[in-house]
């Protein structure tokens, strides 16, 4: 059974523009989650979900940034489970770049937390997120 | 004391335990350790051993009736790391998506 989430995505944009999107504070805010981010090894980052939801907020620890592997602990609030972001990227030939994701370290988590942290997700940081990113398909699409 | 999920990965990671336990999902009552001993074609020790790391990571419950003991199966701890796993699937490729969009429209 696999500790890990795998994702590739290739984007028809150049290498600079796309570390640029995943690196800068201003622009995680716009796409992804409001972020207080900088891409530089042991910076203390929050990630905040909306607050007046009463969401919770993903902390962590920026463990390497060098053009154009950018890695970060991701930690729940309210848990201790330390779990691993690592962002990759590599020009593609004849145009465009390769995003690849992985998200690992499930075993990390204790039973009990994995069982009050998925409580938590149903509960609200889920639809949380997932409306968030809806909004923000729908803001970025209508801009 | 030891991790959980780490014991429950540790004891999914064989294949003969993995055996075992499926052989007790698909098995419509609880199975005896002479049952999974007959089934498997190892050693009454190796099935004990086996059991009660599948015990240990919560995956197998066992009740002694008389001399002999009977083991049944919990696939509970599996759909919470599932949950997990299927939760963190879904979000990355929704921010994947969101991330398309916003590159999109800041190139026009």
């Amino acid at each position: 059974m696999k500790d890990i989430i795998t994702k590739e995505k290739v984007f028809n944009h150049s290498i600079d523009t796309i570390w640029s999107a995943i690196t800068r504070a201003e622009e995680l805010s716009t796409w992804f989650i409001k972020a207080d981010f900088k891409a530089e090894n042991g910076y203390k980052y929050t990630f905040t979900a909306s607050e007046d939801k009463g969401c919770l907020a993903i902390n962590g620890e920026v463990k390497a940034s060098s053009p154009y592997t950018l890695i970060y602990t991701w930690v729940v609030e309210n848990t201790n489970v330390e779990t691993t972001v690592t962002w990759h990227l590599q020009p593609i030939e004849g145009g465009g770049t390769k995003l690849h994701l992985e998200h690992s370290g499930i075993s990390n988590y204790e039973g009990d937390t994995a069982v009050k942290m998925f409580e938590s997700f149903s509960g609200g940081w889920d639809g949380c997120i997932n409306g968030l990113l809806a909004y923000l398909k729908k803001e970025v699409n209508a801009g | 004391m030891q991790d959980k999920v780490t014991t429950l990965f540790k004891a999914i990671a064989d294949p003969k335990r993995r055996a075992i336990f499926h052989a007790l999902i698909i098995a419509s009552s609880a199975l005896s350790i002479t049952q999974i001993v007959n089934k498997f074609d190892i050693s009454r020790q190796g099935v004990t051993k086996h059991i009660k790391t599948l015990e240990e990571a919560g995956l197998v419950s066992i009740n002694s009736k008389g001399r002999e003991r009977f083991c049944y199966p919990n696939a509970k701890p599996l759909q919470e790391i599932n949950k997990w796993l299927k939760f963190y699937e879904q979000f990355w490729t929704d921010s994947l998506d969101s991330l398309g969009d916003y590159l999109d429209n800041k190139k026009a």
